[in-house]
């Protein structure tokens, strides 16, 4: 095989694309991920963060229920340091109806869900940022899970195991053989470098954009986006993930995340066009705030620190135009039995958490299609980062007596966290103060993780993700990422597109302190730096 | 309310804006390496903290509690109180016996009172300073404050009678260090008081204000005591008197760092509790007079204590002592003695007191005054220990200025 | 306590108005909620169109040198930004051709300053750079502590041993014209940016830094100095917390600190700054100002608040109190007899020409001006 050629090419850096390359890369096959821009760009990087313990469709939908149940627990094995297993509660509220607490338990149970009801005194006790009026309590397996980290894991993981990544290249159109699809023509967008690469079977995991790389491809996969918006709060309100008791609707999961928490979500139908560039609007910052402050009083005098929005890809159940009848699961096409095209393969719907699941069904196909006969092992073996316990242990252990930085470095590693050691003491400076992002961090994710944007660094680090959101880091950071590639005029530019991403998270809730630090990130950039 | 009206956080540490000024003031800062300064110790770490106990940093330890990032925080987040909070909640270490020795003030006045001349002699003496210094790690460089053989109690004791005649009336919160130290300060501010027609009488049940056992941990100490001294403060408010006191440590103790730190609630007291020179310089701009020495001279610095410098009452003496004819005002810039209050006393942190306190000594010395004024005691004693130059409460020189 | 004036708000503004009411013999006080923006001053006064003959002498007094002279400046970017009105710190270039070859000094372990943009900044302007990072004893303290290297406390260091800096830099300069170096000098003593100068054989350009801003930080404790030698009382890390008003006249005000002891004045300076210093309070509904409830010019619409482009001229920046043409504020469509509002609490600041420091200077100095005629009349 030259080195253009390969077993199975996947479109897509989210998390979809990343576990399938894991486990194709796992089971032997020469994969390469082609991505358009960094990892997690998509929804998976605009998403709640929540790991479902899949009681939330207990009713509507057991089947997904049980899905969830089942990948809630093997992540919490594999991905240990991704996840934070801080269980969950449905609260009902005087306005919800009781009685559907005990359908919700029943359910939860048919689906293999562990569902306890407990007092209410209890939960408050448990969790005392909840709404003291609450009249009923289920505790749940809920947990939180970082995507970026998770992304990360599973990209490291099919590198370790062979596989290749290329990111910001763009596939711009399919090499065809008749009715087969034989490669891609990529082009990289930052080098402009245009290159072909083959392989027997492409797989579609472009999230909503999927929809664009199958008609690429020549084939219509019936997908239609839907908006979900979200705020993120100042700090960790709650320790354990707050829903409601009640038939799903908007607004009502309540999320810790690492220093944050996350109310959402929404759910709007928006035009194609609109996919790459949401926004929150102010009716929708309405309810998220109202909404969850019924779940959580303090969360209406708490400071919020932005509003973002993700894109999830509804895919059609059926050829209905109108999208009327969407699919709830996991949709995993072949398009030779579906369209009479060969080597092609589009994985879609399901959700963050079942991406495992996702991925094993898409590479059992691909195996299929390539008559290989490998069992899927990403269940039982851990990701890297996972192996060992808790951050605490790793951090103790690679350290002894762990700075801030170092602490923080395991919480977000696991135990790759060892690859920050340095010797030079002046790799202990911290480049992000709110977060506690040591330069070694820095140097480790832009000479080993890819990172060459300050947003890329944001994803794999967590610089500009505190309450300042940038305002001494980005400038720090940029001139580290200026350093490694040697292009400050890009740099600038790039530092300028950094403040406006923040900046499109901030207005929507510009008021209060949100609004004065703005102010203060307008002077430093601006008018004491001149940018 | 209004879903975000306002925004609320523990001691504010929401509404820090990263702006870095609280870094600027911070005295630690300027010494020691190991302390993650106010930014880090305060805002930065609470919210890491929130997530997991885990991130606590011992290095908080090294934080004075001067208060000076508070004051220059231009959001008003309560920098200190985030920190002395998150001490107290997360560092689950043992106290010490050194710094229960430290802080037990009340315990160690009545122990060496009786014995106060054998005690002042003892602690005088080179072979125990290095003897404390090797068992304990108290600094064997630090000078100790003598004791007094007659507490100032047991002196208006004698006097209540002649107190009680006055129609007026105030409580006074005398604090350890006048009880068990220095009962002169104490007997300077009755004779000012009566020379106002102001009679003076003790609180029914007074207990150290707790300030040393908060910094070093011992809550339920701290807290016994709060509880106590609340319930004096109360039956002489009730009474319908004002408490005055004269130490501007155990001013802010009892009015700040009791809801703060304790969460003890005193807003039934808080008002009434005022610095004598406060209550003085009021008197005095509202008409009342007093009638100084012709020839009263003296060459007087001010020094502002950190605590006092958070009350924001340093006007109130400064004023004050501009009242004193034949008194040459010198105000020193505002900084940082460096003692503490039971921090320069531990081994580990004798050298950043001292190098803390370098610039304030240094511009003693270039000013040369007659004596330094200053309303708290530590620093008295850090100031005499390190300039050689006499420290007086503002109250004792208006004490010794006035004609009765 | 009584006063002639009281001034709500310590920073440039409030210092401005406080130094030249008590040198016309007029008592003030100034109240404080801690340190204020000139913390993260660039420097340079914008919006200053003339020469300004009163300013420069005013802080000449205070032992702050500043000179006007209509021009460039660099910038910690590497850009070049107009500037007229600044301290001695700032060295103003006709264009930005400043030189033929710049040394750019900083230090190791320090990434408040941004030696690559300045680089890459001057050579674009045709200036051939070298980077050196100068390895000290007297910073090693600094560079143990992760977080605490900044500009401030390398200030504080450099105050004792700029000569060091000198030594080294003789050493390191070949035949290069401009030596960039990063605003850490002259924390408590401003003549040492002059002994610097004359000691190096080049054009000693400083740049500013990440905050906190040294020559800031060093104007600001001239200022109030002078401020406090004229006879000024500054009341620092107190807040007014409401005001006796009565017949459209303001009788007192209550500050945190003092409490029931009110501070009664003549006149009253409202000089609180924007929304970082809380001079204007903001929710999702509503601009305020929350001391006396001055009305606000402000958009309707929240949205209309802000523009959606980071890096365009803000709307919200612009918003203030509104007074009548001798600055005098307004509540309820009424000019409040005695209350003047200066500086960055005003509607309409310039923001695209700065933080509004030289609106401070000028209001300050109107305000201050009116009280002085007033009371001669």
């Amino acid at each position: 095989m030259s080195i253009n050629e390969f077993d199975v090419i996947i479109i897509g850096g989210g998390i979809t694309g990343a576990g399938t390359m894991r486990d194709c890369a796992m089971r032997g096959l020469k994969t390469l991920l082609i991505e358009r821009s960094d990892i997690a760009t998509g929804a998976t990087g605009r998403n709640h963060g929540l790991l479902h313990s899949g009681a939330r469709y207990a009713v509507n939908d057991p089947e997904s229920a049980e899905e969830c149940i089942k990948e809630n627990m093997i992540l919490r094995r594999i991905a240990s340091h991704c996840v934070d297993e801080t269980d969950g509660l449905f609260i009902s509220l005087p306005e919800d109806d009781l009685a559907y607490q005990q359908t919700f338990v029943e359910a939860c149970r048919k689906a293999g869900i562990s569902a306890e009801i407990i007092d209410p005194e209890l939960a408050k006790r448990l969790e005392p940022s909840v709404n003291p009026d609450i009249t009923g309590a289920v505790r749940v397996p809920d947990g939180s899970v970082d995507p970026f980290r998770l992304c990360a894991a599973n990209m490291l993981d099919a590198k370790l195991h062979g596989g290749q990544v290329r990111l910001h290249t763009t596939v711009t159109g399919f090499i065809k053989e008749g009715d087969t699809i034989r490669g891609v023509h990529t082009r990289n967008l930052v080098t402009g470098e245009e290159r072909d690469f083959y392989a027997p079977v492409t797989v579609n995991a472009g999230g909503i954009w999927g929809h664009d790389i199958a008609a690429l491809a020549g084939v219509n996969v019936g997908m239609f986006p839907a908006k979900g918006a979200l705020l993120v709060f100042a700090h960790r309100v709650n320790n354990m993930v707050i829903n409601r008791c009640r038939k799903p609707s908007n607004a009502d999961i309540l999320v810790p995340g690492d220093t944050v928490c996350i109310i959402g979500t929404t759910s709007t139908r928006i035009p194609f066009e609109e996919c790459d560039n949401v926004a929150v609007t102010p009716d929708e910052v309405n309810l998220l705030i109202t909404e969850g402050a019924k779940m959580t009083p303090s969360l209406s005098s708490t400071r919020i620190l932005r509003a973002y929005a993700g894109v999830r890809p509804l895919v059609s159940a059926d050829d209905d135009p109108s999208g009327r009848n969407i699919s709830r699961g996991i949709v995993c096409l072949d398009h030779e039995t579906r369209d009479g095209l060969k080597g092609f393969i589009t994985i879609t719907g399901g959700k963050l958490m079942t991406y495992r699941l996702m991925a094993e069904i898409a590479t059992d196909a691909v195996c299929r299609k390539l008559a290989i006969e490998k069992k899927c092992e990403t269940s039982e073996t851990p990701l890297p980062g996972s192996e060992e316990g808790s951050y605490e242990a790793v951090a103790r252990k690679i350290w002894e007596k762990p700075s801030m930085a170092q602490k923080a470095a395991a919480a977000r590693m696991g135990s790759h966290a060892h690859k920050i050691m340095t010797r030079d003491r002046l790799d202990e400076a911290l480049i992000c103060e709110c977060e506690e992002v040591s330069l070694a961090e820095i140097k480790v994710a832009i000479e080993r993780l890819n990172a060459s944007t300050l947003t890329d660094l944001r994803r794999r680090t967590r610089i500009g993700m505190g309450t300042c959101q940038g305002e001494f880091c980005a400038c720090r950071a940029a001139g580290l990422l200026a350093k490694a590639h040697g292009c400050i005029e890009k740099e600038r530019e790039d530092l300028k597109d950094f403040l406006q991403e923040r900046w499109k998270g901030n207005f929507p809730i510009g008021w209060g302190d949100t609004l004065r630090e703005a102010e203060y990130t307008q002077w430093v950039y601006k008018h004491v730096l001149g940018l | 309310m209004k879903h975000q009206e306002y925004t609320l956080s523990t001691h504010n540490f929401e509404e820090c804006m990263k702006c870095t000024v609280c870094t600027a003031y911070c005295p630690v800062l300027q010494v020691n390496p190991l302390y993650p300064g106010p930014k880090q110790a305060g805002p930065d770490g609470e919210r890491l903290r929130l997530k997991d106990p885990f991130f606590f940093n011992v290095g908080l330890k090294y934080c004075l509690n001067c208060k000076r990032c508070e004051v220059a925080c231009p959001s008003g987040v309560k920098v200190a109180d985030l920190i002395q909070a998150a001490r107290i909640k997360y560092d689950t270490s043992p106290v010490k016996w050194r710094d229960r020795l430290l802080a037990s003030t009340d315990f160690m006045g009545s122990l060496a009172r009786p014995v106060a001349p054998i005690a002042n002699a003892v602690t005088g003496l080179g072979i125990t300073k290095t003897m404390m210094d090797a068992m304990f790690k108290i600094d064997h460089r630090r000078t100790f404050p003598k004791y007094s053989g007659r507490s100032f109690e047991r002196w208006m004791g004698r006097h209540e009678k002649e107190q009680a005649a006055f129609p007026e009336q105030v409580a006074y919160f005398h604090g350890c260090y006048v009880n068990y130290n220095f009962p002169r300060l104490g007997k300077d501010l009755v004779k000012v008081l009566n020379a106002l027609g102001v009679g003076v009488q003790l609180l029914e049940k007074e207990k150290c204000c707790g300030v040393a056992m908060i910094s070093n941990r011992m809550m339920n100490e701290a807290t016994r005591n709060a509880n106590q001294n609340i319930t004096a403060l109360t039956k002489a408010v009730d009474k319908g008197l004002m408490v005055l006191t004269t130490s501007s440590t155990c001013t802010l103790t009892l009015r700040d760092e009791y809801p703060a730190l304790l969460g003890v609630d005193n807003s039934g007291v808080r008002d009434f509790i005022l610095m004598a020179s406060r209550f003085i310089y009021e008197r005095l701009e509202k008409g009342a007079t007093l009638r100084f020495k012709p020839d009263y001279h003296k060459k007087v610095a001010y020094h502002t204590p950190c605590h006092m410098e958070k009350l924001g009452w340093g006007v109130f003496s400064e004023k004050l002592l501009r009242t004193i004819p034949g008194l040459e005002f010198t105000m020193l810039d505002s900084a940082c003695c460096g003692i503490a209050g039971t921090y320069g006393f531990k081994r580990e942190n004798y050298e950043a007191s001292q190098a803390i306190g370098q610039p304030l000594f240094d511009q003693i010395k270039s000013v040369n005054p007659d004596v330094v004024a200053c309303d708290c005691e530590t620093c008295k004693w850090q100031i005499e220990m390190s300039t050689g130059y006499t420290v007086m409460n503002p109250i004792s020189i208006l004490a010794e200025a006035i004609e009765v | 306590m009584k006063f002639n004036s009281v001034i709500i708000g310590g920073g440039l503004a409030g210092l401005t108005a406080g130094i030249t009411l008590q040198k016309a013999g007029k008592s003030t006080a100034i109240i404080s909620t801690g340190q204020n923006a000139l913390h993260f001053f660039s420097g340079s006064f914008e919006s200053m169109e003339e020469a300004p003959q009163r300013i420069v002498d005013l802080f000449a007094e205070a032992g702050i040198g500043l000179h006007y002279a209509p021009g460039v400046r660099l910038m910690p970017m590497g850009t070049f930004k107009k500037a007229t009105l600044s301290l001695d710190d700032v060295s103003l270039f006709p264009d930005p051709k400043i030189g033929h070859k710049a040394l750019i000094v900083s230090f190791t372990g320090y990434h408040d300053f941004f030696c690559d943009f300045l680089a890459d900044g001057l050579e674009k302007q045709g200036i051939q750079c070298r980077v050196n990072m100068l390895n000290l004893p007297e910073l090693e303290m600094l560079e143990k502590s992760p977080s605490e290297m900044r500009s401030v406390q390398i200030a504080r260091a450099m105050d004792h041993r700029w000569e060091t800096i000198v030594r080294e830099l003789r050493i390191l300069i070949r035949d290069e014209d401009i030596v960039v170096l990063p605003q850490v000098f002259g924390l408590n003593d401003s003549s040492i940016l002059s002994r610097i100068r004359q000691s190096i054989p080049a054009q000693v350009v400083f740049v500013g830094t990440l905050p906190p801003s040294v020559p800031g930080i060093r104007t600001q404790i001239l200022l109030k100095r002078r401020y406090e030698v004229l006879g000024g009382t500054y009341l620092i890390g107190d807040q007014v917390t409401g005001a006796h008003v009565y017949d459209n006249v303001i009788h007192s005000v209550v500050t945190q600190n003092l409490g029931n002891h009110f501070l009664e004045a003549d006149n009253f300076i409202l000089a609180t700054g924007g929304f970082f210093s809380k001079g204007l309070k903001s929710n999702p509904f509503d601009i305020s100002e929350p001391i006396f409830g001055l009305d606000v010019e402000q958009a309707e619409d929240r949205n209309d608040w802000y523009n959606p482009e980071f890096m365009r001229e803000q709307p919200y920046m612009k918003y203030g109190v509104a007074t009548d043409p001798t600055l005098h504020a307004i509540a309820g469509g009424e000019p409040i007899k005695n209350l003047f509002a200066i500086g960055s609490i005003l509607g309409g600041t310039r923001t695209d020409m700065g933080m509004g420091g030289g609106l401070a200077l000028r209001s300050a100095l109107a305000a201050a001006d009116q009280i002085i005629k007033q009371a001669e009349q």
